[in-house]
């Protein structure tokens, strides 16, 4: 059964229409990637699946319910986690409290998730009383991740997470990644094709607001003419 | 363990900044217990109305400081609740009971104004909410005027309050007792999960959305958390003056709550208290050298150049600066202890 299925979105921001018909469907505990040049309309995706932005037309389903119309604080509430690009975390805050202000609801299995995303981020332990705002991009970047792992989303939405950052320490995110795709469904835009590869086992490719490709992540890796194609790679 | 003990450990588990902080608090407490003991009338009313002054600059922080919310008919609240007092004592009579439904009606008429406020700053944004505030201040001070035959209109309302209120000693610990009170109450809704997502949104409110915060209802907790504080505040000074006029609900008092705080240290919620505190003693220090000079019958210059003064030199106002030098502070001992940074 799919956790997420979304078909012929139309998402548009003021006057203009950004997407134009993505049709979508990922499964439970899967990790997929939307990929797709600058400007094609995969952080709008997110943003609309977020109802951050509005809706046109077209469906999306979450877990049996309709997503469309819903208040981004409750599609959060439904068990959708997002990371956005720019992190979003509170500069004036530290670690601990950017943690703490995302909890729902506080019990024993938060206080294990918080154990959890600590010794998934070591960084974020060492620095837990530091303000945000004297981060790396890197830590920022674990914060935002981590974060938005605390009250156990049913998915989480990952808007470019190497945006930035140095290849080392994307490797490190993309490590972290694939160990939380072990326990979690993952939906990850990112640029960066190598760090797709090591996350994500499927894909969608997103061109001016439409899916136009779907396939498997391996099979990408390997068709050339594909990732010229579609990605300019 | 016995009580000594506790207090032992208590003390020597404090930092000396802490060790001098509680002292001073203490110091201010009970200075504040002797002062009608050792002082005129106008002393303790003086200090009483500071003490008001402080709970009305401190509901005012906890929407400009804590979410972020610019409210420029904030008098609405201080004068609205003078004016309940005043109101329903000189028609029902002066009595305790009458006193308790002006209390709450103040809090009903607050709530009814924070809802409204509440429910447009989510459709309309925070800087026309900031506007609309300001005319609805300016609209009840018009309804104040014309209703001349129940408020007097501007020639303001004189009546007498039930006893003990009329007691200015009694009026002094009253107000001593209000302000402790309502900094409690304000204190532990900051340090709430609710005080976190106000600082969320103050911060970013897009933010806070996506981790799933309704930001419209933080804010109209805020907005009523503030509103019926600074109601009750208004309360308290028109039981204090015996008298209320349209001034109450004028611009004027809503720079002044905004002044105390941001001078105080926006966002700091005490930082209120400390700046009601310096404008009001400085301002009666002004009024007082009227007999030196004419210059200081315009006060308002000096104020101007203490604000400048404060701006420049702590942005973040009296408590702001304070914390940044602790912090800085603990920085530097850390450092000096060889803990990485």
């Amino acid at each position: 059964m799919s956790l997420l299925k979304v078909s012929n979105l139309v998402s548009y921001i003021g006057l203009f229409t950004i997407l134009h018909g993505v049709d979508m469907e990922i499964k439970q505990g899967e990790a997929v990637a939307i990929l797709g040049r600058n400007g094609a309309g995969k952080t709008t995706f997110l943003r609309s699946v977020m109802g951050l932005v509005k809706t046109r037309s077209g469906s999306m389903v979450f877990d049996g319910n309709p997503l469309v119309g819903k208040p981004p604080h409750k599609v959060s509430r439904m068990g959708i986690g997002y990371c956005p690009e720019d992190y979003g975390v509170f500069d004036h805050l530290t670690i601990e409290e950017n943690l703490n202000l995302a909890v729902h609801k506080k019990n024993a299995a938060t206080a294990e998730r918080m154990d959890y995303i600590l010794d998934l981020f070591p960084d974020l332990k060492k620095a837990h009383k530091r303000n945000a705002h004297t981060l790396s991009g890197g830590q920022r970047q674990m914060l935002s991740v981590g974060r938005s792992l605390v009250n156990d989303p049913k998915i989480i939405l990952i808007d470019e997470p190497s945006k930035g950052l140095a290849p080392v320490v994307i490797e490190k995110m993309a490590l972290a990644l694939k160990e939380i795709s072990k326990k979690s469904t993952i939906l990850l835009v990112e640029q960066n094709f190598h760090m797709a590869t090591i996350v994500t086992d499927r894909y969608y490719i997103i061109d001016e607001g439409r899916t136009v490709h779907t396939g498997m992540m391996k099979d990408l890796e390997n068709d050339k003419e594909l990732q010229q194609q579609h990605l300019g790679l | 363990m016995g009580g000594e003990k506790i207090m032992k450990n208590y003390i020597s588990g404090l930092s000396t900044i802490e060790k001098i902080e509680k002292l001073l608090l203490l110091a201010v407490f009970v200075v504040l217990v002797v002062v009608p003991h050792v002082s005129g009338t106008a002393t303790i009313t003086m200090v009483s109305r500071i003490m008001i002054f402080a709970v009305y600059a401190m509901a005012y922080d906890i929407l400009r400081g804590y979410i972020g919310v610019i409210h420029l008919g904030f008098a609405l609240f201080i004068g609205g609740g003078a004016y309940f007092v005043g109101i329903m004592i000189s028609q029902f009579g002066v009595s305790l009971p009458v006193l308790l439904m002006a209390v709450v009606g103040t809090a009903i008429y607050s709530a009814i104004w924070a809802l409204i406020v509440g429910r447009i700053s989510g459709k309309s944004g925070l800087l026309a909410t900031a506007m609309i505030t300001m005319a609805f201040a300016e609209i009840m001070r018009s309804l104040m005027t014309v209703w001349r035959t129940v408020t007097q209109g501007e020639d303001g309302l004189t009546f007498r309050v039930p006893s003990p209120f009329d007691n200015r000693m009694f009026m002094f610990y009253a107000s001593l007792a209000f302000m402790i009170l309502m900094a409690f109450v304000l204190y532990k809704f900051t340090k709430s999960p609710t005080g976190r997502v106000w600082q969320a949104v103050r911060e970013n409110e897009q933010r806070a959305i996506f981790l799933g915060y309704d930001t419209n209802r933080a804010r109209t907790i805020a907005l009523l958390v503030a509103s019926i504080v600074g109601g009750l505040a208004g309360v308290m000074f028109g039981l204090l003056n015996r008298f209320v006029n349209t001034d109450l609900l004028g611009m004027q008092m809503t720079y002044n709550a905004m002044l105390y705080s941001l001078l105080g240290g926006s966002g700091t919620l005490f930082g209120a208290i400390l700046g009601s505190g310096v404008v009001v003693l400085f301002q009666n220090l002004l009024l007082d050298l009227r007999g030196v000079h004419f210059i200081f019958e315009r006060w308002l210059l000096f104020f101007g150049g203490l604000y400048i003064v404060v701006v420049m030199f702590m942005p973040r106002g009296i408590m702001g600066f304070y914390y940044d030098w602790k912090e800085k502070m603990a920085y530097k001992k850390r450092v000096k202890d060889g803990e990485k940074v």
